[in-house]
């Protein structure tokens, strides 16, 4: 296949769709089923993917879309070793898990540090912030259960980071939101806010100046992170916002979730579907559901020739041309995540969604905007007022 | 000034503290008070110029930064493409990862 093979860079493997909490915002339908992937489907997505040269620049492997820790050790145990047999020698590859965090133990404290295993957490703020979203099917809050867990990870000196999905009260308390992180000891964070997926309509999207609100919290966590240097030490937003805004002429932006295959994601059965992974489990009669085969029926290979998936991938290049043509900006972000466009605009063939202009475009406002603020700034002898970082 | 030209004698000035002091630079050049700057509004004369043209000027003062340093160390008797922050460590490679995975391995954290 030469230049034109695939490269998978993200696998993201559904061990069980299954999940020990229902939140309130989850677009994933099929939680309250306890199916667990079978031993055979993981040889065949992993035999397949590692024959088929696909993944030779290396590979992430997240467990997700479920929660991972409801299965034994046993079962990873198990699962690594098998990879690890078949993986060929000298190909970096990782695994990492996002959890809801509620059974993290003793045991997984161990497993996670001799494995290596990278641990996404979870938890969206303060008990009153988390628990309005994150609760069991009698509807509980599970912040004691997610925050003991975090305290574990910590004790045991796991490495973590933490996803907080932002709701238009926890927009509103950037400064409740980071001295919690400091009481933690929380020094990763990412933020996600509450999207329209699936059967699930976000009540945030629908909320008057909502962008406004997405931009004045990053602006005052990062301010409250600059004068507190060392307690947070990565922003995603911040940093990938500033990482696309300070670069290169003529570097382009590569959008794995646009490029076919660079994520892949396997569901429990063994189905195979690629661009945004929330797409695999979602019911969509336009597109045979996004299930572009399955590895215990059909070769890898043979799902890049499949007509779903030129369907699939003319839809959204048709997309990121509107993108391209009408959107100042395209540079950094390279048109957009499809499953944001399908859920908000009905098709992957549009442009502008309230996520994008949330996370992407008001973000690079941010970071231009205080790019060009700096030198009145230094100027106006605001430094010292402000806890000016001595770096000028 | 040009845009280009401004933002080069900002960049030039940011540079040396690396990517950490950048950020904490930029994170701390905020409004005093949040009424100062509504979110809405725009903070300065240069806003008034397209975000994409903004943008363009961004990367042509660090790709000119860059430039500034390779022929510093040309000079210098010491090649060191790869250690230069903006072009090796800051801006590249360029990712849109998927956000319920920060995807590590390819994510601009080498600081």
């Amino acid at each position: 296949m030469g230049d034109s093979m695939p490269r998978i860079e993200l696998l993201v493997v559904q061990p069980t769709p299954f999940c020990n909490i229902d939140c309130r915002y989850c677009y994933l339908a099929d939680r309250t089923n306890k199916s667990v992937v079978a031993d055979a489907t993981l040889q065949n997505l992993f035999g397949q993917v590692f024959a088929s040269g696909w993944a030779k620049d290396g590979l992430s492997v997240v467990w997700h879309a479920g929660e991972p820790m409801v299965l034994p050790i046993a079962f990873y145990r198990r699962a690594f070793a098998m990879i690890e047999g078949l993986k060929p020698e000298g190909l970096m590859l990782s695994h990492s898990f996002q959890t809801n965090g509620t059974l993290i133990d003793d045991a997984w404290c161990d497993f996670i540090a001799e494995t290596h295993l990278s641990i996404g957490v979870s938890v969206d703020g303060p008990r009153h912030f988390h628990d309005r979203n994150r609760v069991t099917r009698s509807g509980r809050g599970t912040f004691d259960k997610t925050i003991a867990g975090i305290r574990r990870l910590k004790s045991h000196g796991v490495p973590f980071h933490v996803i907080s999905v932002l709701t238009k009260e926890s927009l509103a308390a950037p400064r409740e939101m980071f001295d919690f992180y400091l009481a933690e000891g929380i020094d990763h964070v990412c933020f996600n806010v509450e999207e329209s997926e699936g059967d699930h309509r976000s009540e945030s999207f629908a909320e008057a100046g909502i962008e406004d609100a997405y931009y004045d919290f990053l602006s005052e966590f990062w301010r409250l992170s600059a004068a507190n240097p060392g307690k947070i030490s990565f922003i995603r937003e911040i940093d990938d916002a500033q990482r696309n805004v300070f670069r290169p002429r003529d570097t382009g932006i590569h959008n794995q979730l646009a490029t076919p295959f660079a994520i892949t994601s396997m569901d429990w059965t063994g189905n195979i579907a690629t661009f945004s992974p929330e797409l695999l489990g979602l019911k969509n009669r336009d597109y045979d559901d996004f299930v572009l085969g399955n590895v215990n029926r059909d070769r890898l290979e043979d799902l890049a020739a499949r007509p779903l998936l030129a369907r699939m991938a003319g839809d959204i290049d048709a997309g990121i041309a509107l993108c391209r043509e009408h959107c100042e900006y395209f540079s950094v972000c390279g048109g957009g995540e499809p499953v944001n466009k399908l859920f908000e605009n009905g098709s992957f063939a549009t442009a502008e969604t309230v996520f994008c202009r949330m996370t992407k475009m008001r973000a690079t406002d941010l970071v231009l905007d205080r790019l060009e603020r700096l030198p009145d700034f230094v100027q106006a002898g605001a430094a010292a007022s402000h806890s000016m970082p001595t770096v000028l | 000034m040009s845009l280009r030209l401004k933002y080069q004698t900002i960049l030039t000035q940011l540079a040396p503290a690396g990517a950490v002091g950048v950020s904490l630079a930029l994170g701390a050049a905020a409004p005093a008070v949040a009424s100062e700057q509504p979110s809405g509004a725009q903070p300065s004369a240069t806003a008034k110029e397209g975000v994409s043209e903004r943008l363009a000027a961004v990367r042509d003062a660090v790709t000119a930064l860059d430039m500034t340093k390779a022929d510093a160390a040309k000079t210098d008797g010491r090649l060191a493409w790869g250690n230069f922050g903006w072009g090796g460590g800051w801006g590249w490679p360029n990712w849109n990862n998927w956000h319920n995975w920060p995807n590590w391995r390819n994510w601009w954290r080498n600081w």
